[in-house]
């Protein structure tokens, strides 16, 4: 199949170092300590997080650092075809620990010993990059809750079809086989701290895959930032100084 | 759970027997509701509904199905609920699933009547393209995305007004060759059928604190709650259903009093969810 057109379109229109459109809000959940809302195209997810707060499970309890825990869950309706998967299944496991490994390596837990943070994320609509996505809105929801982190750690994948390597892959560009690297990374120490990739590639395409993944990661940190700012202007404003 | 202390316990009771409940609102007063319709593009009807701090979305699917044995002349609609944790830490896990199982027969109590179909909220005979051998499968998922008390009446608005928003397919049907070959069919993707909802019921959470009762409740007022009865009622004001949770057991002629305040309540509601609704799609569609 042709994912790239000869005029250099792919399917949805996009340019192959293009990104979907983003979008961020802060403060979807207005019972949690921290929340946000990021889509990436048609992907939606939802982050809330909650804590820093007493453990729940003593025995889980660290005496020198904080419990960082991470749940991931779709809604029956957030894919094309309905799907109804019990809670915990090998795919959600996985991920759920992809993003608490990420956000645990930003946020400074030995600030907050003897508690607990919950992030937990839930995909309303997936096409694509949830992984990606889940990891943005996370570090957003943190962030709103007030929680110090080393850094914001943001996150995007690109692929390689039709020989030209592809920023922010949808769903079909997704399941059409080739290499789709997810890179993470903590852009103003400009470290990685997330790399996954499935499928084969010759190093030297590697290289450029992975810059473009990485590119892609610092625009959606620039924008982060940017709503980051927004946010703390509006709650600047609304006291009143 | 909500941790409250002897002072503040006597003073939501205190509020509500005076009828000045802690955010101001009289007992049976709503929170302002808040209605977006189509907010999940890949299904057939979809809403979101907020009641305060309360958050549903709820999405119906529709998929051609084989009608059940005994009812050739019915559709068949499922109901599954789900409370995300980003609601409640608690729902981690398999936590929320006990809350989830409850609001789903609750629901479907209230919305799809007995097992026959008779008395349901849902017609669902209209939901039959060919008898005995083709229907629609309707798949309503609600998702608690923030939980701020009374999921009930949330969910049971927000179904409505996804309802409402539905569009089924219309289909060509090509009679087979005999009379036991499966009929081929043709979805459009273009032609929608409107689903009718003017028979979809309102749900109404009646919760009983002291000697009164009230409606939308918080979570604080609703852990001091001797019991709660969810009635859902229609348009004609028929009583669909009727739920009664909570340990305190209630004197008969309190539930009937029950019942015709919610009536009353029901009418309100209904008008200001049917509002919502309309402004939503108007939305929607601009």
């Amino acid at each position: 199949m042709e994912y790239v057109s000869p005029e250099g379109l792919r399917l949805d229109g996009r340019r192959p170092m293009e990104m979907r459109q983003i979008r961020a809000e802060i403060g979807a959940v207005s019972k949690a300590d921290g929340s946000a809302v990021f889509e990436m195209g048609n992907t939606k997810v939802i982050a809330a997080v909650y804590g820093p707060r007493e453990v729940q499970n003593r025995s889980q309890q660290l005496s020198d650092q904080a419990l960082v825990r991470c749940e991931y869950s779709m809604a029956n309706f957030s894919t094309g075809d309905r799907m109804r998967k019990p809670k915990g299944d090998r795919r959600s496991i996985e991920i759920s620990l992809v993003i608490r490994q990420t956000m645990e390596e930003c946020i400074l837990t030995h600030l907050m010993p003897r508690s607990q943070i919950d992030i937990y994320v839930q995909v309303l609509q997936a096409d694509g990059g949830t992984r990606s996505a889940c990891i943005n809105a996370a570090t957003l929801a943190l962030a709103d809750a007030g929680i110090p982190m080393r850094d914001l750690v943001t996150s995007c994948s690109a692929g390689y079809l039709n020989s030209t390597p592809l920023l922010d892959l949808n769903y079909v560009e997704d399941s059409a086989g080739g290499p789709d690297i997810t890179v993470g990374i903590l852009p103003k120490l400009d470290k990685v701290t997330l790399l996954q990739m499935d499928s084969k590639l010759p190093i030297d395409i590697l290289e450029n895959v992975m810059q473009l993944a990485t590119e892609g990661c610092k625009a959606i940190a620039n924008y982060i930032r940017e709503i980051l700012l927004e946010n703390t202007k509006e709650l600047e404003y609304r006291r009143g100084s | 759970m909500v941790g409250l202390s002897l002072g503040e316990q006597h003073f939501i009771q205190g509020g509500i027997a005076q009828d000045l409940r802690c955010d101001g609102r009289k007992r049976l007063t709503y929170r302002p509701i808040n209605v977006e319709t189509g907010v999940i593009p890949q299904a057939n009807g979809s809403a979101r509904v907020r009641i305060g701090a309360t958050e549903v979305i709820a999405s119906v699917k529709a998929e051609l199905g084989k009608p059940g044995m005994g009812q050739p002349d019915k559709g068949k609609v499922f109901i599954y609920i789900d409370c995300s944790s980003t609601a409640e830490p608690a729902f981690e896990g398999r936590g929320g699933e006990e809350l989830s199982a409850e609001l789903s027969t609750a629901l479907h109590r209230c919305l799809l009547g007995a097992k026959s179909g008779a008395g349901a909220g849902i017609d669902r005979t209209s939901l039959v393209v060919v008898e005995g051998k083709i229907c629609w499968d309707l798949y309503i998922d609600g998702l608690v995305v923030s939980s701020d008390g009374n999921l009930l009446d949330a969910l049971g608005a927000a179904i409505k007004a996804a309802l409402s928003n539905t569009g089924i397919p219309s289909v060509k049907v090509t009679p087979g060759a005999s009379n036991d070959e499966q009929p081929e069919v043709d979805v459009s993707d273009e032609e929608f059928l409107q689903f009718d909802t003017s028979g979809v019921p309102a749900i109404v959470t009646l919760t009983k604190v002291g000697r009164h009762y009230i409606v939308d409740a918080t979570p604080e007022e609703e852990s001091q709650m001797s019991s709660a009865v969810s009635i859902s009622i229609n348009r004609k004001g028929h009583v669909c259903g009727i739920t009664k949770r909570g340990g305190a057991g209630l004197d008969p002629s309190v539930v009937l009093d029950m019942v015709s305040v919610a009536k009353h309540v029901s009418e309100q509601l209904m008008n200001k969810l049917d509002s919502e609704i309309a402004s939503a799609e108007a939305e929607d569609e601009s």
